[in-house]
């Protein structure tokens, strides 16, 4: 192991680590009116996690991607300031005596993942454990699911929660990424047979089903249950991961839009199906027809971007709270883009946009730089998860589709999305590392 | 290959971060200024909680609506409930309709009409200037139309048929406006009682309730068929009386005449088919005419579109009337000469509105010119002591009218309108809208046609009036009136009296000054 200096990594960093402090600085004398920056741990913990993660990649030798770092450092910190400037008794974590803000907590999460971010990106130097025992993950994501059906508890009518003592965890999180690690190694070794294999009717290609079978039968269980779950923002999101992989093992247009049609119909059976899907539906067609009932938050967050404008009203100057009551319920996850929106404008939200397409560009350099295809899928699936859910959120906040309660990854306050997010970076870290060294073991090449 | 098609996902993931892009630009760009003054705006009901509006007066200078300050909040208080769906409610919880929306930034004494910013600076930096309203309606009227109604489910809609002012618009049932525009906190309560009520009292029918018109609508296919040169007063149907007996039959469906009582069919020109109503005659009569004809007349009259009771901006709206089914502000052709010949009797697939049923009869009365109606008269400065100030800062007047139909047309569709209440068969049907029954002497007449719109399956029919006085020749119309009661049974029994009565009380109180 060899000390290997990421320079582009640090330049990048510096920035994003001077100006989040300032940010929390700015914040507080907006929202206090003294020249004071406040308590300064946020500041020094975002600074100081940040910097030992960098470090401890340089200290390892890693010499994988060094933008995806900073991206999802600017992604963080800007959410950090926003958990650290809206009301705090949203949410935060009292436990072992200790009370913590929603800042504190996220930053916590923060740490727990960068921690993990680091081991999978040095410590995962062969992929094999990944690859050979997919159905083994296979089997420990539908345990997940299996146990949030038993477990969870119901939250805004989704059952996604499961209580672990002190901490509440969203098993979909997880799932997320052992399904993608399932599905790339599945596709990376049936790819071709399920390329050739095809039947052709016409101008589309009919997929050859033996092959998908076992993964079709898989994945559809696994809706199945997300679906009883209630929970279609996730329920969408895996969809559209893994039609994004398939689309990217076969290069076949037309099996993405089989998967398309097959997922509208869904929708369209969950429209006829489940009063909660119609109501999302209906509120999302007209918001204004029920601004003061049902349409509440999503015409308070219409609003709150309309405010914004194109410069935004300023760090700590949005319109949060108004009376008594919150402007847009559950800010501080399904519509943290639209604070961000709000205070910082079209500009503030367009360079958040340019951090998570950044992010999600570098990903898929890292795929197609991968050394074979099973790390290619990984890292395509992973960014995809990522880069997807991003657009399902965001897309949700300006009623662009029906608004899903799914977390914005790295942003919104939430200990799973955090953690889980970081790990998927840990996973294309080791995946940049080994097409940069060209080797499984990790030794440099020259 | 992978490689390849790692490249296509990213076009088509460039193309997704696009598309929010461009959302965003939409809400934080395009659609921020109108967001921005919305009455349901969280930040314009907060700014507005502490803001006094102007007070509202009657023509006579009677406070209908004004506000005071209960410990920092403003409150608004409403004089009389007959006004609700005119003036509307200013809530701080539901937001602003009616005059009160209309006229929002003059009530808050806005400097600039538009922006938001310049309301908050208001607030902050000075005292903002309220500006007072005065309606055009009188009280006496507006109280003495919704007395007429009752307890009964309706709309009265009284216009100067000249100048366009209207002199009453009542919708009942009716609500009190004041407990949902005090404290936000208390307001949830009575606004949930009211949007649960079956009676539905917060739709205002004079403006937003469409219904099937029945023989009123015999006074459009007159007008239409008179100007189009299809008729003329003279003109007979000589089959017309064997079918009163047996039936006219169109397309192998056979149209019945309504129940005639002891008036025994006759060769009749357009007078007397008026005056009985004669359902035969009028499916003539819009056979004559044909479909593409008679639509082009309705939408002269302002069918097929909304309308609005006010200036372009400042307007109350009303929903479109459709003499067809009713697709999207469009008036599609007939289907079929069933259709055709129903709707020339007032049947059919036809749908209106009070107010458009108003200014028919007041383009009838004004010689075929159609007025444009407005509400508010003028602006004046605040007053604080419930005198109205002499101080006026804007007024609105008479926008003038648009021609619909001939001179000559209105005066014969006028001439067979007094018959149908004051000739020997019209007092059998409508006699009850006759205004010296009411104690009005001097000559004056008034002109009118009842309607009894059936609604098909069982219950009572809609029970309808529309009319003007005076009617007689070489005099001025005064009013114009349309009066509805929702299953309110026949329209000489219900309608026609109340249409009576009011246009009597306001020619009376025009009398006294």
């Amino acid at each position: 192991m060899r000390i290997t200096w990421r320079g582009a990594e640090l330049r990048l960093l510096l920035p994003i680590l001077a100006a989040v402090p300032l940010g929390f600085a700015i914040t507080n004398i907006a929202l206090t009116n003294t020249l004071d920056p406040g308590p300064l741990q946020l500041a020094i913990g975002f600074v100081a996690l940040f910097g030992a993660a960098h470090v401890a990649l340089v200290f390892f030798g890693h010499r994988g991607d060094q933008l995806i770092l900073p991206a999802a450092g600017a992604m963080g910190g800007l959410g950090l300031i926003m958990l650290n400037r809206l009301p705090q008794d949203l949410a935060g974590t009292s436990a072992f005596g200790i009370q913590l803000g929603m800042a504190e907590t996220q930053l916590l999460w923060f740490a727990v993942g960068l921690v993990i971010m680091v081991g999978v990106a040095v410590g995962l130097r062969d992929d094999g454990v990944l690859r050979h025992y997919k159905y083994s993950w296979a089997a420990i994501g539908i345990g997940l699911l299996a146990a949030t059906l038993l477990l969870g508890y119901e939250v805004n009518g989704a059952r996604l929660w499961i209580d672990l003592g002190p901490v509440s965890v969203q098993p979909g999180e997880p799932l997320k990424i052992v399904l993608v690690i399932f599905i790339a190694a599945y596709l990376a070794e049936t790819r071709t047979l399920l390329t050739s294999a095809s039947v052709r009717i016409g101008p589309v290609h009919i997929p050859p089903l033996p092959y998908f079978l076992p993964m079709l039968v898989l994945f559809g269980a696994v809706m199945l249950i997300v679906v009883r779950l209630n929970d279609l923002g996730t329920a969408l999101l895996f969809f559209g991961t893994f039609l994004t992989m398939l689309f990217v093992a076969t290069g076949r247009r037309s099996y993405v839009l089989i998967g398309l049609l097959l997922f509208i119909a869904g929708a369209f059976v969950a429209y006829r199906l489940f009063g909660h899907v119609q109501d999302r539906v209906d509120v999302w067609w007209d918001p204004f027809a029920d601004p003061l009932g049902r349409g509440f938050q999503p015409v308070r967050a219409l609003y709150a971007l309309g405010r914004g404008g194109l410069f935004g009203e300023g760090l700590g100057q949005g319109l949060v709270t108004l009376g008594t009551g919150l402007t847009i319920p559950y800010v501080h996850t399904d519509f943290i883009f639209t604070a961000i929106a709000e205070e910082l404008g079209l500009l503030g939200a367009f360079a958040l946009l340019g951090f998570a397409v950044v992010f999600v560009f570098r990903g898929l350099r890292i795929a197609a730089l991968a050394r074979d295809d099973f790390g290619a899928l990984l890292a395509v699936g992973l960014t995809a998860s990522l880069g997807l859910q991003t657009l399902i959120i965001i897309g949700g906040n300006t009623k662009l589709i029906p608004l899903t309660g799914i977390t914005l990854p790295f942003v919104s306050y939430g200990g799973s999305s955090v953690v889980a997010s970081f790990a998927m970076i840990g996973l294309l870290l080791s995946i940049s590392h080994r097409s940069a060294t060209g080797s499984d073991t990790g030794q440099t090449s020259s | 290959m992978i490689a390849t098609n790692v490249r296509r996902l990213a076009l088509y993931l460039m193309v997704a971060f696009a598309g929010v892009s461009a959302s965003l630009v939409w809400w934080q760009v395009v659609e921020a200024p109108q967001l921005a003054t919305r009455g349901d705006n969280p930040e314009v009901l907060a700014a507005r909680r502490t803001l006094l509006r102007g007070t509202i007066f009657d023509a006579s200078g009677q406070v209908l609506a004004s506000s005071a300050l209960v410990n920092g909040l403003s409150v608004r208080t409403y004089a009389d409930t007959a006004f609700t769906h005119v003036i509307g409610y200013a809530s701080h919880r539901f937001g602003t309709t009616g005059v009160e929306a209309a006229f929002e930034d003059l009530l808050v004494g806005q400097t600039d009409p538009n922006p938001l910013r310049d309301l908050i600076r208001d607030v902050l930096d000075r005292q903002p200037q309220p500006r007072d309203l005065t309606l055009t309606i009188d009280r006496r009227l507006q109280d003495f139309a919704a007395a007429q109604l009752g307890g009964n489910p309706g709309a009265v809609v009284a216009l100067d048929p000249i100048s366009g002012e209207v002199l009453a618009m009542v919708s009942t049932p009716t609500f009190d406006a004041t407990p949902i525009s005090g404290d936000p906190d208390q307001a949830q309560g009575p606004m949930d009682a009211l949007r649960g009520d079956a009676a539905e009292p917060l739709l205002p029918r004079a403006r937003q309730g469409q219904y099937v018109p029945g023989s009123i609508l015999k006074v459009l296919t007159t007008a239409a068929a008179l100007d189009a040169g299809v008729i003329t007063p003279e003109t007979t149907f000589p089959d017309q009386p064997q079918q009163e007996v047996d039936g006219f039959v169109v397309d192998g469906f056979t149209i019945r005449e309504h129940d005639l009582g002891s008036v025994q069919p006759a060769l009749w020109a357009l007078s007397e088919a008026l005056q009985v109503s004669s359902n035969i005659y009028f499916a003539h009569v819009g056979l004559e005419l044909g479909g593409d004809i008679f639509l082009e007349y309705a939408r002269r009259f302002g069918f097929c579109d909304s309308l609005e009771v006010g200036p372009a901006n400042r307007a109350l709206g009303v929903v479109a009337s459709y003499l067809t089914s009713p697709v999207e502000a469009e008036c599609g052709p007939f289907e079929g000469d069933v259709q055709l010949a129903s709707t020339g009797f007032g049947q059919g697939d036809a749908v209106v509105t009070p107010v458009q049923m108003a200014l028919l009869a007041s383009a009838i009365a004004g010689g075929g010119v159609m007025p444009h109606p407005y509400v508010v008269s003028d602006v004046r400065a605040h007053s604080e002591t419930g005198e109205r100030s002499e101080t006026v800062i804007d007024s609105f007047g008479s926008r003038g009218g648009t021609r619909v139909i001939s001179t000559e047309t209105a005066a014969a569709t006028r001439a067979a309108m007094v018959d149908a209440v004051n000739g020997d068969l019209g007092r059998l049907f409508a006699g009850q809208a006759d205004v010296t029954l009411y104690g009005i002497s001097g000559g004056d007449l008034a002109a009118g046609k009842t309607g009894t719109a059936q609604l098909g399956g069982g219950g009572a029919p809609h029970s309808w009036f529309i009319g003007f006085a005076p009617g007689q020749e070489g005099a001025t119309p005064e009013i114009a009136v349309a009066v509805l009661v929702e299953r309110g049974g026949s329209g000489s029994g219900l309608a026609a009296p109340i249409g009576g009565r009011i246009m009597a009380e306001w020619l009376r109180l025009n009398e006294e000054g």
